[in-house]
């Protein structure tokens, strides 16, 4: 027991809840103990003033980042024990037992450099028991977005424990009131920071999803009056308007190869999944239903579409396999199940279903089996989409009055709501990773 | 090892989010006034008048569901409207009684006005996901328009168009309102159908 083994290892070893597939970066955790870490403000080592407050910022940034992912304790600030501009940030320039006095196992340290409008960040992450350094990294880019380091490093600091990347760089895009009665798509980074309106129509648009190229979202609106889809892309400012002419457009997602789109068509009362280009003409009709086929979401291959139908006399999820045609039924517990969507990794889908007069986020294997329930019945909980790494959920709930935006992790727990616009925010869609 | 791995890392922003075609945020209207249910909720025929051929002119002011949101208007049907709402059981698009009696009523109103053209906006309550209440609503629609048919009004008089749970006329998460939510408007379109 004495003797210390690297910081990641420590962190499985010691750690007994996250033991178990660690090779795979798979964290299953049971409540086990989060990992202690202490996160201190950068030093300034540059000569221009602290303008942007970096010093912190950054800190804070890469503190919401750890903490929200559920495996990290980060320790209190006000107690730390160094003073940032007064200590160094490399191995030697600073005592590791005024961080292991306060109970810190990882700690980050790191500084600064203002040039005009760029900073050059230094990252480093140090083994407190070992007293080593176990990464360091720089990045320059603009003050502005001085998050984006953080997330990245953090991302670099979650790959060092689990062998798999963090996911903080990435975002969400959703369906929000604003505290109005439209509905407008935004997007925005988990911390709420970095939010950008999609769409100001002032009608009702939903269903936003990304492309796989983390470059474009794909939504419906009623701003042309007729429901249809749009492909907008968010670097140009371009805007595809699909306009088919077999019927109305419901919603639809950029397959994994990024050439085509699944959608729901209706026509006729009846809707139906079909494989549609980006510019929204129809390659083919998928299913044949005299009902009600929606919301198809791709297996990560691309070769399967899991979606919800009403044939069996209540909502139901199914798989479809796109070579075949046929498809074969996915949920069976519970009389009302919807939303699918296909984890990234590929094994599990996750869906809404109701429980009692509740809605419930559950996750099922993708081969059948038992439902696994991740979210409580006292309130509603609905629209849960993968994180790009397939280790977190993002999910809407009214659990606090209005609809927000949470995130939890696979297993469900660690259930965090995420900052809101202030109106109802639904329907979320996590993005790929993005640089 | 990772102590020799510090490596320069040039960050590229291109996520200029900000930048070109994309509008500027801009903080919508707080609600208009709240909608109230009374005129959805008034059985057929209760107002005087009703279904006795009222000309196009009159009840062609009742605005659409999405113009009326945008309008910040209310999306209630009003009492005078010659055609009355039908209301759906949960998560259901088959017609009940009551709201084949009430199409009955519609189609008489119908062939007094020949040249009324109606879109049938299909609606539902917010249990649910929106995608699936669209296509139910859809569902809903589709089935007061086939009814319409066998009643004797041409095809190509109607149109139809599904809001999901996307406008509702009662805003409580209450029973009594999902019901009324759970609906079938009757739209007139004046003279030439809108695009």
């Amino acid at each position: 027991m004495t003797q210390k083994i690297m910081l990641m290892l420590s962190f499985l070893v010691f750690y007994p809840g996250f033991a178990g597939a660690q090779f795979k970066g798979e964290i299953v955790g049971q409540g086990g103990q989060k990992f202690p870490i202490a996160v201190s403000p950068l030093k300034n080592l540059g000569t221009a003033g602290d303008v942007a407050k970096l010093s912190e910022g950054l800190a804070d940034t890469m503190g919401y980042d750890l903490d929200l992912s559920g495996w990290f304790k980060v320790l209190d600030r006000s107690a730390y024990i160094e003073h940032p501009q007064n200590t160094g940030i490399t191995l030697g320039t600073f005592d590791f037992k005024n961080w292991s006095t306060l109970g810190a196992e990882g700690l980050v340290k790191g500084g600064f450099s203002v040039q005009g409008d760029e900073v050059t960040v230094e990252l480093r992450l140090y083994d407190v028991y070992q007293n080593k350094e176990r990464i360091g990294k720089r990045y320059t880019g603009k003050v502005k977005d001085y998050r984006r380091i953080a997330h990245k490093f953090v991302d670099e600091i979650i790959n060092q424990f689990t062998g798999v990347p963090g996911i903080f760089n990435s975002r969400l895009t959703y369906v929000s009131t604003s505290g109005g009665r439209f509905k407008e798509i935004h997007v925005s980074h988990l911390d709420g920071t970095e939010k950008f309106q999609v769409t100001n129509n002032r009608t009702i648009n939903l269903s936003p999803s990304w492309t796989p190229d983390g470059r474009a979202v794909l939504y419906s609106s009623f701003k042309d009056r007729v429901q249809t889809l749009f492909l907008f892309e968010l670097y140009s400012g371009k805007e595809t308007k699909f306009s088919p002419r077999a019927g109305r457009l419901i919603s639809g997602k950029v397959s994994p190869d990024g050439k085509s789109v699944a959608a729901t068509l209706e026509s006729g009362g009846n809707s139906n999944l079909y494989l549609l280009d980006l510019n929204g003409n129809v390659i083919r009709k998928l299913t044949e239903e005299g009902g009600i086929a929606v919301s198809p979401s791709w297996s990560p291959d691309g070769r399967q579409i899991v979606y919800v139908s009403d044939r069996a006399g209540s909502p139901q999820v199914y798989v479809f396999d796109v070579a075949s045609g046929k498809s074969r039924r996915l949920t069976y517990s519970g009389g009302y199940n919807t939303s699918p969507e296909w984890s990234p990794k590929g094994d599990r889908v996750v869906y809404t279903g109701r429980v009692g007069s509740r809605f419930v986020i559950f996750s099922i294997n993708a081969d059948g089996g038992e439902p696994r329930k991740l979210t409580s019945e006292s309130s509603d909980s609905e629209d849960a989409t993968w994180s790009p790494d397939g280790r977190f959920i993002a999910f809407s709930s009214n659990r606090a009055g209005k609809y927000q935006l949470y995130i939890m992790q696979a297993t469900g727990e660690n259930q965090r709501r995420l900052t809101g616009s202030g109106g109802d925010d639904t329907k979320p869609n996590w993005s790929p990773r993005l640089d | 090892m990772a102590q020799s791995n510090l490596g320069y890392w040039g960050l590229v922003f291109v996520i200029g989010l900000a930048m070109g075609g994309c509008a500027p945020s801009t903080t919508p209207k707080p609600e208009g006034p709240s909608s109230s249910a009374a005129g959805a909720k008034s059985p057929a025929g209760q107002q005087p008048g009703a279904g006795q051929g009222r000309g196009t002119k009159e009840s062609a002011t009742t605005p659409g569901s999405l113009d009326a949101l945008r309008k910040g208007q209310s999306t209630a049907t009003p009492a005078s409207s010659p055609l009355k709402d039908i209301f759906f059981d949960y998560d259901r698009y088959d017609l009940r009684g009551d709201a084949r009696e009430v199409l009955r009523a519609n189609a008489d109103w119908l062939k007094k006005n020949p040249s009324a053209r109606v879109e049938i906006e299909g609606h539902c309550d917010e249990r649910g996901t929106s995608e699936y209440n669209l296509a139910l609503g859809a569902k809903r629609a589709q089935s007061a328009k086939d009814y319409l048919a066998t009643l004797g009004i041409a095809g190509d008089r109607l149109s139809t168009i599904s809001y999901g749970e996307e406008i509702p006329v009662c805003k409580q998460a209450s029973e009594d309102c999902w019901r009324q939510n759970r609906r079938a408007r009757f739209v007139i379109i004046p003279s030439r159908p809108a695009s």
